[in-house]
């Protein structure tokens, strides 16, 4: 499902400059086909988790930044994890 | 549901300013994004947001403290997490730096990440096409030019429907290793037709025709999606009589939908006097086309 950047908008209760402001960190990462902004369902959860940072838990910009690629370590390091738990199970299944 | 005082952990007569501090805490501790793995953060994250926003608003928590409403101000239920979405395949922003190091030096990790990296497939690419009215019918081959350059052929199958995609397997971004690209998803916006219209495997055509065509009877070269053919009209056609092309409409499994073709009789547009010296002399009895309205 592809969300344009006006529906984007009005699902994350955004205004404009600020979404500018957060692709322009790099905070969010649309896709550009056809020179228009596309974004995915995990755009959105991610716009709406800077949200909760800035508004509800009182991190500042600086935070944001800071916390999103712990963030993304952590469910880098998740899917890891995952890797090596499913390829001990395939080796032990093999062994028995 | 439980105190709200206790839930935060503030003493009743805690200021806003303590009530503001003590939720930033415990929210930090709680939001389900910052416990990915931890499934029962987000029912207590919940009661937390719920507690902080009865106790920051001055009049509930009067309300409240009152008794006149009791702690049950629910909270709008969130659709979804980021970290519902990060674990799926393919997540744009996910970083291995949290590992590198190890992978880098373990022989056993590094074989598993470089099979991971092998096998992860590339991110599909999103496209729209607009697709004349007769190219949807009859099928058709589109060239895409891509923003990022070159050129992507579309065929398109007869009988496309309205805001179908496509998938076009492999076509999309390759692979970060040594796995099958992304596949492209072509949405199908079909451009309307100036005389055609499509209902299901049927198209719909209001064809012209004059007085004498349809009060005589005619055989009337008539447009189809595949070129004009001969439609008979029978003698005694009036505007609005609906005549079958027999598997002229849209391709389907197994043969092809109708043409069916409304006639609709048109006056001359340009005054005719001898038209009017006949209309004016010629007058049948039982010509009165509004009978079943006014009765």
């Amino acid at each position: 499902m592809i969300i344009n950047r006006l529906e984007f908008l009005a699902r994350a209760d955004l205004d404009g400059r600020t979404l500018d402001a957060w692709i322009e960190e790099e905070w969010l990462l649309p896709s550009r086909p056809e020179d228009e902004l596309a974004f995915s369902e995990a755009d959105l959860a991610r716009a709406r988790l800077i949200r909760d940072l800035t508004d509800r838990l009182g991190v500042n910009a600086e935070g944001v930044g800071v916390a999103l690629h712990l963030l993304d370590q952590i469910h880098g390091l998740r899917r890891a994890m995952a890797e090596v738990l499913a390829t001990i199970h395939r080796q032990s299944h093999r062994s028995d | 549901m439980q105190d709200p005082y206790e839930i935060l952990g503030v003493a009743r007569a805690a200021t806003q300013d303590e009530i503001r501090k003590a939720y930033h805490r415990l929210a930090k501790k709680l939001h389900p994004d910052l416990n990915p793995g931890d499934k029962s953060s987000e029912n207590r994250f919940k009661e937390v947001a719920s507690a902080y926003d009865l106790l920051s608003d001055d009049e509930k928590r009067r309300r409240f403290d009152s008794g006149e409403i009791d702690a049950s101000g629910a909270e709008a239920p969130r659709e979804k997490y980021y970290r519902d979405y990060a674990g799926a395949n393919g997540q744009a922003y996910e970083s291995r730096s949290g590992y590198a190091d190890f992978a880098d030096t373990d022989d056993f990790l590094a074989e598993i990440f470089r099979r991971q990296a092998r096998r992860a497939r590339g991110s599909d690419l999103h496209y729209s096409l607009g697709v004349d009215f007769l190219d949807a019918v009859n099928g058709a081959t589109k060239r895409i030019t891509l923003p990022e350059g070159g050129s992507l052929d579309v065929t398109i199958t007869a009988g496309l429907q309205q805001g179908q995609v496509l998938r076009l397997r492999g076509k999309g971004a390759p692979s970060p290793g040594d796995g099958e690209a992304g596949d492209a998803l072509v949405e199908i916006s079909i451009h309307p037709h100036p005389f055609f219209t499509r209902h299901g495997d049927n198209i719909h055509l209001d064809l012209p025709v004059t007085f004498a065509e349809a009060v005589l009877g005619a055989e009337i070269k008539t447009p189809t999606p595949d070129g004009p053919v001969i439609l008979t009209a029978p003698k005694g056609s009036n505007s609005g009589t609906v005549l079958r092309l027999k598997g002229k409409g849209v391709p389907r499994v197994g043969g092809r939908g109708d043409l069916m073709v409304k006639l609709k009789i048109m006056a001359p547009t340009e005054p005719d006097s001898e038209l009017e010296a006949f209309l004016t002399a010629w007058a049948p009895t039982n010509y009165q086309p509004r009978r079943d309205m006014l009765s």
